[in-house]
C-alpha cells in the first residue's frame, strides 16, 4: 500500500528550479530520511507535499487520492503531521495550550463558540499523553516562549504527532540538540508503530542512520540517489557530496 | 475641449504635488520598512510655515519654499530619531506612534498658527491663455518643478554613490551593511531629503489649496492611494501613481464631484487586492 | 502586537470560590456607584460603557486574532446610521425593531468587507481596512444623498431609544443602567467566545497561523467569523451611541474612530477582554477632565497618549493589574494555609 506518490513534481520560483521532476513513493510503515545539501530542495519538498506551496507542475498522491492542490488544513484531516524546520510554536499560550490547539485541530469541537474550553475533559487527556511522549507535562504551565531550545523542539514534534497521522513529515528534527536529545527523538520515532509512515528531512546522520529504511539524496533539485543505507554510504557520488558533512560528524554508521 | 485640457493640467499639477509628497514616504518605506503616517502633517506644517514666510514675513517665494521644506525635514528628522528609530520592523506600533504623531503635529499647528484657514497664496503670480480661458502660471510652474525634481532625484538615485547605496540598503539591507558601507547615516539622509521634498510639496501645494488643518489627514490619504496604485521604493511607481490619482482627483471633482474621493478608495482597493505590491514597485 | 493570554486553561478548582470576588466587587460598585453621582458623571459612565463594547469588539479580532484594522469604525457607523435612518427617515419608532436591524447592518457589512479585506494580509491588510472605512465616511459625504444621510453634517436631532415601556423617561440614570445592561450582555457573550474552543483557535491563529493550518484548521473561516463577529459588536455601539449623543457623522466611519478604538485597546491592554473596558474608561475620563480646563489641547494629548502607550506602557494596564490581583491571591492563600 503506497503512502505516499509523487509524479514529476517540480517548483520554480521566479527563474529558480527549486525542484526539478521529482517522483518516487513510500510505502505505508517505512521510515525514509531525506538528505541533501542547503538549497537542495528538500524544505520545497515538504512545502509542496504538506500544502504550504503549489506545485509548478506535477501530482501528489496520498494513499491513493491526489492531493496536488488541496489545502494545507484538510491535509491534516487526511492524516498527514508536520513538524518545521524553525520552531512554529505559539510562544505567548503555554505549552499546555499548544498542546491542546494541536489535539483540538482535526476534532469536531473546534467550531464550538459557547461551550467553555474546559468542559471538553478528553482534550486535556490527549495533550496530557502527548506531553507525556515528549517529557514536558511538568512544564505545562509554563509560556512556550520560557522554554529552552531543545524543549521546544521537543514540543514542536510532539504537536506534529497530537492528530495521530498516518504521515509524519519531520524537517530537521533534532537541528541545534545535543546528542543526548537527539537520541530520544530517534527513540520516539522507532516507538511509534508500524502503521505510521515517517518521512524525515535531516543532516544528523546519526539520525538517519539510527532509523531509516531507506535514504534519498537530493542535489539542486534532484533525486541523485535512493536506496538502503548501505547502498547509500557505498555511493561514490553521495561520498562526494558529503565529504564535508562526514567529517564534521565523525563516523556515520548503519546501526 | 478646452474643460478636459484644464482638468487634465490641474490633475498633472496637484499629481506633482502629490509625487513630491510620496517620493518621502515611498523611499522610506522601501528603505527603511518604515511606515511614516505623520508625513501628510509635515506636508501640513510646511505650508503653514510657507504661508507665514510669503504672506505675513513678506519673503520672496523661492525662499518660502526652502523654509517649508526645512521646517518639514526637522520635524520628520524628529520623529525618526525620537520614535521610529526605536521601531524597527514593528509595522502595527509604527502606525500608532505617527497617527498620535498627526494629532501632536495638527494641534501645534492650530496653537501656533490658529483655526483659521489660510487663503491661497500666489508665488508665481499671473496666468495665460489657452483657448478662451485663462490657466494660472504657478501651476504650470508646479508641474516644471516637478519635473525637475523627478529628474534630479532619479539621476542622484541612478547615477550617483549615495543612490547606489541607498538602492543596495533597499534590495538587501544585511549585506549591505556587511559590506562595511554606513548605511544608518545614509538613511538619514535619504529620510531627512524626502521629509524635505514633502515640504516643498507643502509650499507649492499651499498655492493650490491654502493651508488648513484637515490636511494632515487628506493628503495623508491621497499619498497612499498614491503609494498603493505606485508601489513602494520606486520613483517611476511614484510618479505614475500621483498622476493617475491626480488625473482621477481632478476629473472626479469636475463631473462627479461627490464621488471622487471614493472612487479613489475604490482603484486603491481593487490594485491591494489584485496587485498589491503596486504598478511599478520595486522587486525586492 | 504581542498580547498575553493570562488565563491558563486549568480546569477551576472546586471551592476556588474567591476568583469571582473581582466580578462580584466591581460589579455590586459598578450598580451601586451611579446613583450618588451627579447626572453629568453619570452620562460620561454612559459613554464609557458604550465604547467599552467598541473596544472590547475590536479587540476580539485584532488582541485574540491578530487582525490589525484600521477600518474598524466602519460597522460602528453602519450600527449608528442604519438604526438612525430607521427612525427618523421612516418612523419605524420601537427600538426593539431598529436596534437589530442597526446591529444587523453591520454584521452585514462585516461580512462584506472582511471577504475583500482578508483576501490580503499585514499592511496590506492594514490599507484595505483603512480604505474601507474611508469608502464609507466619503460616502455618507455625498450630497445628493444628503436627503436620508444627512451629508457632511450627519444626522441630528436622533430621539432617545423608544422602549414601549409606559412612564419611562431617559435622563442620567435611566441611559446608565440601559447602556450598563447592553455592556453585561455584551461582555457576558464575548467572554463565552473568548473561552471557548473557538476563541482558543483565534488566539493560536494570532501566534502562528501556518502552525494552524497544519493542525487541521481552517484558519481563513476562522478569520472571517471572528472579524463578523467583531463587527456586530461595533455595531451595538453604534446603535447606542447614535441616540445617546443624538447626532451621528460621517467621520464616524472614518480613520480618526477606528484609532480611539486602537487606543482604548492599546492602553487597557490587548488580549484580554476587560483590557479594553478601562482603556476606554481612562482616555474617556482623561478626555473629560481635561475639556474642563483646555479643551483645545486635547487632541495633543491625546496624541501624546498614542505615543506614550507605545513607547512606554507596551502591554497596556491591565496585565499589571492583574498580576497585583495574582500576589494578593497568593498572600491570601498563604495566609488561610
Amino acid at each position: 500500500m503506497e503512502a505516499l506518490r509523487v509524479e514529476g513534481l517540480s517548483k520554480n520560483f521566479g527563474g529558480v528550479q527549486a525542484l526539478k521532476g521529482v517522483s518516487f513513493t513510500v510505502q505505508v510503515g517505512e521510515r525514509l530520511a531525506i538528505i541533501g545539501p542547503n538549497g537542495a530542495g528538500k524544505t520545497t519538498l515538504f512545502n509542496l507535499l504538506n500544502g504550504q506551496e503549489k506545485a509548478t507542475a506535477g501530482r501528489i498522491y496520498f494513499f491513493g487520492q491526489e492531493i496536488t492542490t488541496m489545502p494545507t488544513y484538510r491535509r491534516a484531516h487526511l492524516g498527514q503531521g508536520r513538524s518545521f524546520q524553525l520552531t512554529s510554536l505559539f510562544p505567548n499560550l503555554t505549552v499546555l495550550d499548544n498542546a491542546l490547539l494541536a489535539v483540538q485541530g482535526t476534532e469536531p469541537s473546534r467550531f464550538q463558540l459557547f461551550r467553555p474550553f474546559t468542559a471538553y475533559k478528553h482534550l486535556f487527556t490527549k495533550a496530557q499523553e502527548l506531553l507525556g511522549v515528549v517529557a514536558l507535562w511538568e512544564k505545562r504551565d509554563d509560556l512556550v516562549q520560557a522554554l529552552g531550545y531543545g524543549e521546544q523542539r521537543r514540543l514542536e514534534v510532539a504537536l506534529s504527532l497530537a492528530s495521530e497521522p498516518k504521515l509524519l513529515l519531520l524537517d530537521e528534527p533534532s537541528s541545534g540538540l545535543t546528542a543526548a536529545e537527539s537520541t530520544d527523538i530517534v527513540t520516539m520515532i522507532r516507538n511509534l508503530g508500524p502503521d505510521i509512515t515517517v518521512v524525515v528531512v535531516a543532516h544528523d546522520m546519526d539520525l538517519v542512520f539510527g532509523l531509516a529504511h531507506r535514504i534519498m539524496v537530493f542535489h539542486y533539485g534532484e533525486v541523485i540517489a535512493d536506496g538502503t543505507p548501505e547502498e547509500i554510504q557505498a555511493d561514490s557520488r553521495v561520498k562526494e557530496i558529503y565529504m564535508g558533512i562526514e567529517e564534521e560528524t565523525g563516523n556515520a554508521r548503519a546501526s | 475641449m478646452e474643460f478636459a485640457a484644464i482638468s487634465l493640467l490641474n490633475g498633472i499639477s496637484f499629481g506633482m504635488v502629490l509625487f513630491l509628497l510620496t517620493i518621502g514616504l515611498s523611499i522610506t518605506l522601501g528603505l527603511m520598512g518604515t511606515l511614516n503616517l505623520a508625513h501628510g502633517a509635515l506636508f501640513m506644517v510646511a505650508a503653514f510655515v510657507g504661508w507665514t514666510a510669503a504672506v505675513k514675513l513678506g519673503l520672496n517665494y523661492p525662499l518660502a519654499i526652502l523654509l517649508g521644506g526645512i521646517a518639514a525635514g526637522l520635524a520628520g528628522l524628529a520623529i525618526e530619531r525620537g520614535l521610529l528609530r526605536h521601531l524597527y520592523k514593528q509595522l502595527n506600533e509604527q502606525v500608532v506612534v505617527t497617527i498620535g504623531c498627526i494629532y501632536i503635529l495638527t494641534n501645534l499647528s492650530m496653537w501656533v498658527w490658529g483655526g483659521a484657514y489660510h487663503a491661497p497664496f500666489t508665488g508665481f503670480t499671473g496666468s495665460f491663455p489657452i483657448g478662451d480661458m485663462m490657466y494660472p502660471v504657478h501651476r504650470i510652474a508646479t508641474i516644471g518643478i516637478g519635473l525637475i525634481l523627478f529628474f534630479a532625484i532619479r539621476w542622484l538615485l541612478e547615477k550617483t554613490r549615495l543612490g547606489a547605496i541607498v538602492r543596495a540598503g533597499m534590495d538587501d539591507k544585511e549585506t549591505t551593511t556587511g559590506l562595511g558601507i554606513n548605511l544608518g547615516r545614509v538613511t538619514y539622509l535619504a529620510f531627512f531629503l524626502g521629509c524635505f521634498v514633502a515640504g516643498i510639496a507643502g509650499v507649492i501645494g499651499a498655492q493650490m489649496l491654502g493651508a488648513n488643518l484637515a490636511m494632515g489627514w487628506t493628503i495623508l490619504l491621497l499619498a497612499l492611494i498614491v503609494l498603493v496604485v505606485g508601489g513602494a521604493g520606486s520613483i517611476q511607481g511614484a510618479l505614475l501613481g500621483s498622476m493617475v490619482i491626480g488625473i482621477i482627483n481632478a476629473f472626479g471633482i469636475a463631473l462627479v464631484p461627490d464621488f471622487a474621493r471614493f472612487f479613489m478608495y475604490v482603484v486603491m482597493i481593487i490594485i491591494l487586492m489584485v496587485k498589491p505590491t503596486g504598478l511599478l514597485a520595486r522587486k525586492a | 502586537m504581542g498580547a498575553a493570554n493570562l488565563k491558563s486553561f486549568k480546569p477551576p478548582r472546586r471551592g476556588d470560590v474567591i476568583r469571582f470576588a473581582p466580578y462580584i466587587v466591581i460589579g455590586v460598585i459598578l450598580i451601586i456607584l451611579p446613583l450618588f453621582l451627579p447626572s453629568h458623571l453619570q452620562y460620561l459612565m454612559a459613554r464609557v460603557f458604550i465604547f467599552a463594547i467598541f473596544a472590547m469588539s475590536l479587540n476580539l479580532i485584532w488582541g485574540y486574532t491578530g487582525l490589525f484594522t484600521l477600518g474598524h469604525a466602519a460597522f460602528f457607523g453602519v450600527g449608528g446610521y442604519a438604526s438612525s435612518i430607521l427612525v427618523m427617515r421612516y418612523g419605524i419608532e420601537s427600538f426593539w425593531l431598529i436596534a437589530p436591524a442597526g446591529i444587523l447592518m453591520a454584521a452585514l457589512v462585516a461580512a462584506v468587507f472582511g471577504f475583500i479585506a482578508l483576501r490580503v494580509s499585514g499592511l496590506y491588510f492594514l490599507m484595505v481596512t483603512f480604505a474601507l472605512g474611508q469608502l464609507l465616511s466619503s460616502l455618507a459625504e455625498v450630497d445628493a444623498w444628503r436627503d436620508i444621510t444627512g451629508g457632511t453634517f450627519g444626522l441630528r436631532g436622533i430621539p432617545p431609544p423608544n422602549l414601549g415601556i409606559p412612564g419611562f423617561t431617559w435622563n442620567g440614570i435611566s441611559w446608565y443602567y440601559f447602556v450598563f445592561l447592553a455592556f453585561a450582555i455584551c461582555y457576558f457573550l464575548l467572554h463565552r467566545i473568548v473561552n471557548s474552543p473557538f476563541g482558543h483557535v483565534l488566539q493560536g491563529i494570532r501566534e502562528g497561523e501556518p502552525r494552524m493550518r497544519a493542525l487541521g484548521y481552517n484558519t481563513w473561516r476562522y478569520k472571517y467569523i471572528a472579524f463578523i463577529i467583531g463587527g456586530l459588536f461595533a455595531g451595538v455601539a453604534g446603535v447606542l451611541f447614535a441616540p445617546f449623543m443624538m447626532l451621528i457623522g460621517p467621520r464616524h466611519f472614518a480613520i480618526i474612530t477606528s484609532a480611539e478604538g486602537l487606543l482604548y485597546v492599546l492602553v487597557g491592554g490587548a488580549g484580554t477582554l476587560f483590557g479594553p473596558v478601562i482603556g476606554a474608561a481612562v482616555i474617556i475620563s482623561m478626555e473629560y477632565g481635561v475639556s474642563m480646563y483646555t479643551p483645545e489641547r486635547w487632541p495633543l494629548i491625546l496624541g501624546a497618549m498614542f505615543v506614550i502607550v507605545v513607547m512606554f506602557l507596551r502591554g497596556g494596564i491591565y496585565p499589571h493589574l492583574i498580576n497585583l490581583w495574582r500576589k494578593v491571591r497568593l498572600r491570601y492563600s498563604q495566609w488561610k494555609h
